[in-house]
Formats: structure tokens, sequence, C-alpha cells
């Protein structure tokens, strides 16, 4: 048990937090899956459009790597599989049949688990297709199953803005969760990191060693999180979670079929008061009209995650597999008279060139999606590093990223990122450049190049 | 004003865009569009919210912050003027009047010519119109002699936007602070006007000459020329008092302070520069590290002068009057602080602040060619800045891998 106050750090002052009721949501004729969440996954069709399916039936795998299969949340037939670019399979929607039929897997208790070896639990979870949900760093992809990492992640603790409350999500599955720790400890030699933030009610699990981070955003992102208690090194590989995760591989393991239901919140400015809340949802279940009830204004943006990190998703998206909240937004395209020499009142702003920064600090935002000025030539002043707790130079980093110099990336601590932890260092920057994005360009090589 | 919005995007904007009739012209339109309106366009991607700041408003914010300098630069011109040419019926008014006919024409051909190549530049490239050209072309002429030929002003901007700025690829490439870089070259290109030691205070204005709203020349002087107190300082004789050489030349430490003395248009008086020091600071566009060590290497370096046993008056003077003469404050304050040239570390804009505080004053008092030292200070240590980034990053690197070292194995 270890306390951990990070210094650094900006809250977005937002409207529209989730309250904590939990609220059961209506059987879904619709379920989907998404195979465009899985980055870098090339997918190899095992089903075609009209055929049944059992629930838990495999319905695509990898083809760099055929044991990575991917099953269906439901039972029914294939509606439509809808193709992106390229003819990549960006959605497969499925019909619920009246009757469930579902392959069933082996089963096990919270202490039974223990008794497994390595094997046994990798290959249980890539056959069930639940080890998509394990994460590895660096480059934040699906873990890789024949490097043992040097510890595991789970991450129980929130700080952006309505980021889900693993504390609210938690209520009842205590059990699931222990049953889940105690297989991911047989991955690792070394220790799992159970991180939560301060003042949360979680209590402390077996198997696993508690953190508790204090601070502002981003003091709950993993990164953060790894940066304090064991930085990677090159050539250290080191496994992710997010704590509701871990809840859904011990329900696997008990329950010897595929998790049925998970928590989301769902909040932000652009939805209904009354709407702002979390809600247990079957999983791939279609949202909308969820969404039809609870958004209020013209123009959204629905984005499966929170305002800061996530992706775009459409109103009519179903449940995702990975991510515990959606965040609404209005599509700010309202533009200002003499933007550039008002007091800057009534705009959300961080800096002080803006009066909002400090006479509207307390108060909750209405914030859309405006860019709020345009691209300009990125200059380095080390500004973006003034919300950056971890121990990078930020501004460096991305102007090593833009020339493509991969080793000073490295040197530089790239390897310790995801795209996610350059969010504020993006909100920040007056010159409106689009940070995550070069970052993950620069991951991205040398992953192709090799470390 | 909503209708004129909405006929403006309906009708006008279409033909600049892609496509459209004047297509290559696009870079100009956006400038006036996103001038009258911040733009409307919404986040790609994550994160999927902004800050509401932009370039646009950093750097009106600048000149903003130039205003108490660029004020008082041109009530001090118009009333140096008619002190020199002994206008005796001169007013504050009057001051102010013949004020403007001396800067404003020297800032409106600054922005025209410098705009013009600005304008070239993005047209060519393609992008858009960068706002730091803003302060540029007004932080070049309030470092000009008032009286500075205005094909002089067209050169040196040509020279600091084309060569300083623009070869390298614009706003955020380049290595040299532009406006600084257009001084320079007209500091060796024409020294007779600029030199430094010397500065023209009055060749009269003679069309605007004996009115109501100038005044009356009473005796027409062509070209009086004044030394700066630099000049001074750095010329008295050894074993003499360097401020009694001053005062003797009417410079206190109180008008150098005020800034009502002949000098550069906006950098004479520490009184105006400090009140755009506060609005910098209050709004937080300027560093505070790259100010401070700079005005800590300043003092140092004169207090240094000072004890050492060196016969020369200059070297004697105390490190106050070094603070307030020349160019240095306004340097320091609105040149060093240049986001692009300075160093981009905390650490390195400390480093970078106090050696152009101490180069500053070693120039002034050991080189007797330039008596002024802040603007060759403040530009070497603009190529110096990226040095001093690499070793600061070096260390870091170190020190974030030996922190990573040590919590793995421990």
């Amino acid at each position: 048990m270890a306390e951990y106050k990070i210094k650094k750090g900006f809250d977005i002052k937002v409207l529209g937090k989730p309250t904590t009721h939990v609220e059961e949501y209506a059987r879904q004729q619709i379920f989907a899956i998404y195979p465009s969440e899985f980055e870098g996954l090339k997918p190899r069709l095992h089903v075609k459009e009209g055929e049944s399916v059992k629930r838990g039936d495999v319905l695509f795998n990898h083809k760099k790597n055929e044991k990575l299969v991917f099953r269906s949340p439901c039972a029914g037939t294939i509606k439509a599989v809808n193709l992106g670019a390229r003819r990549f399979p960006v959605e497969i929607l499925i019909e619920r049949a009246q009757e469930e039929q579902s392959v069933t897997f082996d089963k096990y208790t919270r202490d039974s688990v223990g008794q497994l070896s390595r094997e046994q639990v990798v290959d249980h979870l890539l056959n069930t297709g639940m080890w998509p949900l394990i994460k590895q760093r660096p480059f934040n992809k699906i873990a890789d199953p024949d490097t043992a990492p040097k510890a595991i992640f789970v991450n129980a603790a929130n700080s952006a803005p309505f980021q889900a409350d693993f504390s609210v999500i938690l209520k009842g599955d205590e059990e699931s969760f222990q049953t889940g720790i105690n297989a991911l400890a047989k991955l690792t030699d070394g220790k799992i990191h159970l991180c939560k933030s301060a003042g949360s009610d979680i209590p402390d699990f077996g198997n696993s060693e508690s953190h508790t981070f204090s601070g502002k955003h981003p003091s709950g992102t993993t990164s953060v999180h790894i940066n304090r208690i064991s930085p990677i090194l090159p050539n250290d590989t080191v496994y992710t979670l997010t704590a509701q995760d871990v809840i859904l591989i011990g329900k696997l393991l008990v329950t010897g079929e595929l998790p049925r239901t998970k928590i989301i919140a769902v909040a932000g400015p652009a939805v209904k008061e009354e709407f702002r809340q979390y809600y247990k949802v079957e999983i791939g279940a279609n949202l909308a009209p969820l969404f039809e009830k609870a958004i209020e204004g013209e123009e959204v943006r629905i984005i499966n995650g929170n305002i800061l990190w996530g992706d775009k998703v459409t109103s009519n998206t179903c449940a995702r597999f990975y991510g515990s909240e959606y965040t609404i937004l209005e599509e700010d395209r309202s533009r200002h008279l003499m933007g550039w020499t008002m007091p800057g009142l009534f705009q959300y702003s961080s800096h002080r060139v803006n009066l909002s920064s400090a006479m509207g600090m307390s108060h909750e935002w209405k914030l859309g999606t405006s860019m709020h000025g345009s691209l300009r030539a990125m200059v380095v002043t080390g500004w973006m590093d003034k919300y950056q707790p971890l121990n990078i130079m930020t501004d460096f980093v991305v102007r090593a990223a833009l020339a493509h110099d991969t080793d000073e990336m490295i040197q530089l601590g790239i390897l310790e990122t995801d795209p996610e932890d350059f969010a504020l260092a993006s909100f920040v920057d007056p010159h409106k450049t689009d940070v995550c994005g070069i970052i993950k360009q620069g991951l991205a090589e040398i992953e192709e190049e090799g470390i | 004003m909503k209708f004129l919005f909405d006929f403006m995007d309906k009708n006008i904007a279409p033909l600049f865009e892609k496509g459209g009739k004047f297509e290559r012209l696009y870079p100009l339109f956006e400038a006036g569009d996103t001038f009258t309106r911040t733009p409307g366009d919404v986040t790609k991607t994550a994160p999927h919210v902004r800050d509401s700041i932009d370039q646009k408003r950093l750097m009106i914010f600048v000149i903003y912050a130039l205003l108490p300098c660029i004020l008082f630069g041109i009530w001090n011109a118009g009333n140096q003027f008619n002190i020199s040419n002994h206008v005796e019926d001169a007013t504050f008014i009057t001051d102010i009047i013949r004020g403007s006919t001396m800067v404003l024409p020297i800032i409106m051909v600054s922005y025209m010519i410098g705009g013009i190549w600005e304008v070239l530049f993005a047209l060519v490239r393609r992008h858009e119109i960068n706002e730091g050209f803003l302060v540029t072309g007004m932080l070049f002429p309030l470092i000009l002699p008032p009286t500075l030929p205005l094909w002089q002003v067209a050169v040196g901007v040509s020279f600091g936007i084309v060569i300083g700025k623009e070869i390298f690829g614009g706003v955020g490439y380049n290595i040299l602070n532009p406006a600084l870089t257009a001084r320079a070259f007209l500091f060796f290109a024409y020294p007779a006007q600029i030199s430094g030691d010397k500065v023209w205070v009055g060749t009269a204005h003679t069309a605007f000459d004996n009115n109501v709203f100038f005044g009356t020349v009473a005796e027409n002087v062509d070209g009086v020329t004044m030394a700066t107190p630099l000049a001074i300082a750095a010329a008295a004789e050894k074993g003499t008092d360097a401020i009694e050489a001053l005062n003797a030349s009417g410079f206190t430490l109180s008008n150098m302070t005020l800034g009502n003395i002949s000098g550069c248009i906006g950098s004479t008086s520490a009184v105006a520069i400090l009140l755009g020091l506060v609005f910098l600071l209050i709004t937080g566009i300027a560093s505070w590290r790259v100010i401070l060590s700079g005005i800590i290497g300043c003092v140092a370096m004169g207090a240094l002068f000072n004890v050492l046993p060196l016969e020369s008056a200059f070297s004697n003077l105390p490190f106050v009057y070094h603070l307030v003469m020349g160019g240095f404050l306004f340097g320091i304050v609105f040149m060093a602080t240049d986001p692009v040239s300075c160093a981009a570390t905390n650490t390195g804009k400390i480093i970078y602040g106090f050696l152009i505080g101490a180069l500053t004053v070693l120039i002034r008092v050991a080189n007797p060619a330039y008596p002024e030292g802040a603007m060759l200070a403040i530009l070497f240590m603009n190529v110096m800045a990226p040095l001093i980034d690499h070793f600061v990053v070096q260390s870091h690197i170190k020190k974030r891998t030996a922190y990573a070292r040590a919590l793995n194995n421990a």
C-alpha cells in the first residue's frame, strides 16, 4: 500500500456529472461487435450474413495470430457485416433469437483458479475471446500471450471528467473481481498493482498490491501509475487492464459462459439531467434507444470514453467491448465576434489570457467540441509540459516524433506513454497541434522499426 | 450583423475555398475571416474539447503589452523634437501630434512592407498567415530611432522577415528573433543613422511646421545629433566619474527611468516597459524565468565590474544604471522572451536569460566598438538557445533513466 500525490495536472470543469445510480438497461434485440475497436487487428471472418450463431460462437479471428478469437455476445442471426475502407469489417450486427443457445466453457471457483498454470489461463482467455481485454505497454496494444510481463497494472482510478467510478461498478461483484485477480496473478511472476483514486471506498484484494493516487487529472491514468510504481525500461513489458475488465474475466471463469453485462456511465453536457447516471447494459447491446431519449441538442458527438480521450461513435452504436463510459458533447460550431480580443469570460480556458481562468474555475462549463482557433506552426515553448506529471519533456518528445527520430523518442521516454497522456497537452496548446496524433504516429514508427 | 455573416458564408467564402475562383488567395480570406470571428471548426480526434486560447489571442495580447511603450514613444519623439528644435509654444498636444507624424509612418511602413512579405510567403506556401508577424511588425519600429528614413525601415523589415524568418520556413522555424535581425541589419548596413552612439533627435519636418498643431519651430535645425547615455558612459575618461559625465549631458537616473530622453522609440522608458511587463506576467504570456534571470544576470555582471579593480569609469558605474540605460530592459522583456527563438526548457530559460543579462553588460563595458550590447547579446543567445536546450535535455534523459532503474531495482 502506497500513496502517491500527483502534483501536476488539470481538472477540466465540465457540466454533466453522472449520479451513482445504476439503472438496469432494457433488453435489446440488436447486438453488434466492432472489429475496428481492436487496433492492428486483421480479422478473418468465420460467419456470413444470414447465418445463425450461438452465444459464444467464434465470429472472427486475427489473421496474424489464429489463437486470438472473438466470440459472439448473443445468440441469433448475423444481420449484417458492414464493411469500411479496404473492405475492413467495421461492424457485425446480430439480431437476437427468441431462444438462447450458448457455448459453455470450463468453470472455476475463486480458489481453483489458483491451481491453474500460466498456460492454462492464457489458453482459456484466448479461447473464450476475453484475452483482448488485456493490453500491454509499451504501445498499448493487445497483450502478447507469450511474453510474461514484469507486472500487471489494474486501473481502478478515475481522474478525467466523468470517467466511470469503479466503486460504483464494483458493488456486488467483489467475488468476480477477486477471481479475475487470481487468474491474472498466474500471468506474471511480478506483482499485480491495483491503482485507486484517493478517497474511493474500494477495498483491498488478495494477490494484489493496492496504491492510491491523489491529485488532478491525469492522476488516474495508467501511464502515471506505471511511471510512479515501476517505470518501463527498454525491453520491459507490463500488462494493463481497467478494473471493470477484471470483473468480466472473473465472471467468465466463475459462470463458464461469456460475461453478459457491464456497467457504463452516461454523462456530459448534452445529456438530459435525469439520464446522467450508470447503466447496466448487456455487452454488445444496442444503445440507440437510450441515446434517443437521453440526448438533448441538435448536433451532438457521442464519445466512447471521456472528453479528453475516446473515440467518436454514432448514435446507433452498440455497447462496445472496451470502455466504461459514454460522454456526449454538443458539436460547437459557433463563431465568436473578435474572439482574439474579448475578455474571454464566457470561453473556458486554463490560461490566464482568458478571464474565465480566474473567475470561472468553480463554475461547471457547458463545453462543446470547438477548436477555438486555427492550426499554427508548433513552437517548442515548454507549455505543453505544464500539466504533464510523467517525467518526460512533452514538447521535446513531440518534436522528436515530428522529426521521426525514433532514438530520441525512446530516450525521452515515449515508451512509457500512450497517446492518451498527451490529451491535456493538446488541450492547452494554443497552436492547436494534434499532439496525440503525432505521438500515436511516433509510437507506430517505433513499433515498426523495433526497439 | 448576422445577415452580413450569413451573406459572407454563403456567397463570399465559397469563392476562396477549394475549387473556388480565388482558391490561391485563401490564406488572405482566412486571415480576414478569423479576424472578425473565431473559426467554427470542431475537433477531429481526441481530445474532444480544447482550451479557448489560440495564437491570435496570444499575439494580440503582446501588442496590448506594448501599448504603454508605443504611446510613450510617440509623445517622447515629439517632445524631444520640440526641445531640440526650440519649439517654444510646444504643449503636450503638439508633442503628441509631432510624435505621431514621426512614429506612425514608421509603424505603418513596417506593417505594410512586412505584411506584403508575410502574405506573399503564405500564398506561395499555401499556409495560413501567422499572427506572429503582428508582434514582429510592432517590435521592430519600437527599437528604431524616430528619425530613421522610411526606406530604411522598409529595407530593414524586409530583411528581418525574409532572411530572419521566412527562409527558415516561417514562424516557429526561425533561429533568430526577426525584429532584432532586422535591426542588426540596419545597425551594420547603415551605421550613420542607427549606430547606437549617436541618434538623431530632430530633422525638421518643414512641411508641417509653424502652425497651431505643430507649434512654431524657431530654429530649424537640420539633423541634431546627441550622444546616447551608453556612449557617454563608455567615453568617460579613466579616473573620472561616469555618473557625473552622464549628469553633465543631461542624463540622470530618474530621466533614464522615466524615459524622456532621446533614443529608440519604444525602449527609452523603463516605466512604460515595466507596465507592459506587469501585463505580460498577469496574463502569463512571457516567461518570467527569462526576464528574472536576465535582470539578475545584468545586475550580477554590473556588480562584478563594480568590484573588479578596473580603471575604466564605465566599469565603476553602479549596476542600476545598466538596467535603465539603452535597450536592455526592452530587450529582455519583449525580445528575449520570443517563444520561438528563446530556450524551450525551464532550466534552459534561466541560463539563457542570465547569459543575456551578463553578456549585455560585458559588451557594453569591455567592448569599445559597440556601446549597446543588448541586441547583440540577445541575438547571440538566440543562436546558443538550442545548444543550451540540448544539454538540458541530455541531463534530463540521464536523470530519468536513473530514476527508472532505481525504482525497478528497489
